[in-house]
């Protein structure tokens, strides 16, 4: 336990360093901004209490506001996806076809699975961000069109991080 | 009790969630300029609608005054009317045309706070600018802080911030007036020079010199004169011409030629 708890915490600083030093400069134009740092959130077993995950996503948003100086808004949307995610995992399996154990991931529970998985908290996350971000429901087109844009790119993203370091997920 | 601990135990989480998104939503609020005009305006929206409502009731209560004032102002347009048009004892005689004047209600109003500010009916869908001057029959209210489609916020005469710059009737002298005192009746002047001789009575107006408000509208009468900290200086207590405590319906002052004289100063 102990030991997967380390194996976290690093993930989570790889991420937060490769989210603020490396993706945070990808600006493709006014409408993609990535997020790659909500993989560590995606990654966390499935019996990990309601309270931690909610506790983890503040944290976790809240070290990527620090950087990008913009506080609350990433921990805020990080928080909202991290409450979501047990109903989407619930509504999306049976709870006799998991292990608690387990950890989601692409070896355990399949590629159409993840990305699903992956693409509704991404949407819920981008859409809270971009949302509060732009504080107007006038500029509601501009939000969908980043919402879009940027989930597309993000899953992108997490895919081929998730590829290349698929070896050491399976220990 | 033990009902009420398995209710938060089962479903804490969802109030936790509550408690960091409210945390979020304010350290964002607090720390990025942008959201935070954004709510302040929503806010003033919201609140002038209840604001509004509340007015509208209490209006009947005061009707007989409202009455009375509006058949003293009459009498007074009446009289100027028979007289020459040109006397500027007349508040809304507006130097020619180049001042407009937007007829508002008062919604909200605060007199005993630090920061005074007034909610006013009209906004940016009436033609209600920021910075246009209020005014009133008796004289000065306020400048416009914040509009929004429908209402407006004024930071009244009662704020720290406000400096009206005026002149002295009797001798032309220009001095600013301040509010100090805390009290609604009562304003500062702290710029009087040595040689003027005042007298208790005289009578302040507005200079026109700030584009705020139009010239010659009454701000008030010398109430004392204070011992002033500053050797060079007299100061004085003025007793306000506006009361503050009853206001009920405002004028918005646009000064028409606002953007021509901007222009000026920008180059």
């Amino acid at each position: 336990m102990n030991n997967r708890a380390v194996i976290h915490i690093l993930r989570f600083l790889g991420l937060l360093f490769l989210q603020v030093l490396v993706v945070d400069n990808i600006r493709l134009g006014y409408y993609v901004h990535p997020y790659v740092y909500v993989l560590f959130i995606f990654l966390l077993p499935f019996n990990i209490p309601r309270w931690q995950l909610l506790l983890l996503g503040f944290v976790s948003g809240f070290f990527v506001d620090l950087f990008n100086g913009t506080p609350g808004l990433n921990a805020a949307a990080t928080v909202l996806m991290a409450f979501v995610r047990p109903f989407v995992i619930s509504i999306m399996t049976r709870r006799k076809d998991i292990n608690p154990n387990d950890e989601p991931s692409l070896s355990t529970m399949g590629v159409s699975w993840f990305i699903t998985y992956s693409a509704i908290l991404l949407t819920a996350h981008n859409l809270t961000l971009f949302m509060l971000e732009a504080f107007s429901f006038k500029l509601i087109s501009v939000v969908l069109t980043q919402t879009v844009m940027s989930v597309l790119c993000s899953l992108l993203l997490i895919f081929i991080i998730l590829l290349l370091f698929k070896k050491s997920n399976k220990k | 009790m033990y009902n009420l601990l398995r209710l938060i135990t089962k479903y804490g989480y969802v109030l936790l969630f509550l408690i960091l998104e409210v945390l979020c939503i304010t350290l964002l609020v607090n720390n990025l300029p942008y959201q935070k005009r954004r709510l302040v305006s929503f806010g003033n929206s919201i609140s002038g609608c209840f604001f509004n409502a509340q007015a509208n009731l209490a209006e009947y209560f005061s009707l007989k005054e409202e009455n009375q004032l509006m058949h003293e102002y009459n009498a007074m347009l009446m009289n100027a009317l028979t007289q020459n048009v040109n006397d500027t004892s007349i508040i809304i005689d507006t130097a020619s045309t180049t001042y407009r004047f937007i007829p508002a209600k008062v919604v909200n109003n605060s007199i005993y706070s630090v920061n005074n500010y007034l909610i006013i009916d009209k906004g940016k869908k009436d033609g209600v600018k920021k910075d246009m001057g209020v005014v009133c029959e008796n004289g000065i209210v306020g400048k416009i802080a914040n509009t929004t489609d429908n209402y407006s916020s004024v930071i009244s005469v009662l704020h720290p911030y406000s400096v009206v710059s005026a002149r002295f009737v009797e001798n032309q002298h220009l001095a600013n007036v301040s509010w100090e005192t805390r009290d609604y009746r009562f304003g500062t002047v702290k710029d009087i020079p040595l040689h003027i001789d005042l007298q208790k009575g005289d009578s302040l107006v507005t200079s026109g010199f700030s584009n705020v408000y139009p010239a010659d509208i009454m701000i008030g009468t010398i109430e004392e004169m204070l011992e002033s900290d500053s050797k060079d200086f007299n100061a004085a207590k003025i007793r306000f011409s506006t009361n503050f405590s009853t206001l009920r319906h405002v004028y918005v002052v646009e000064n028409k030629h606002q953007t021509e004289i901007d222009s000026l100063i920008i180059n």
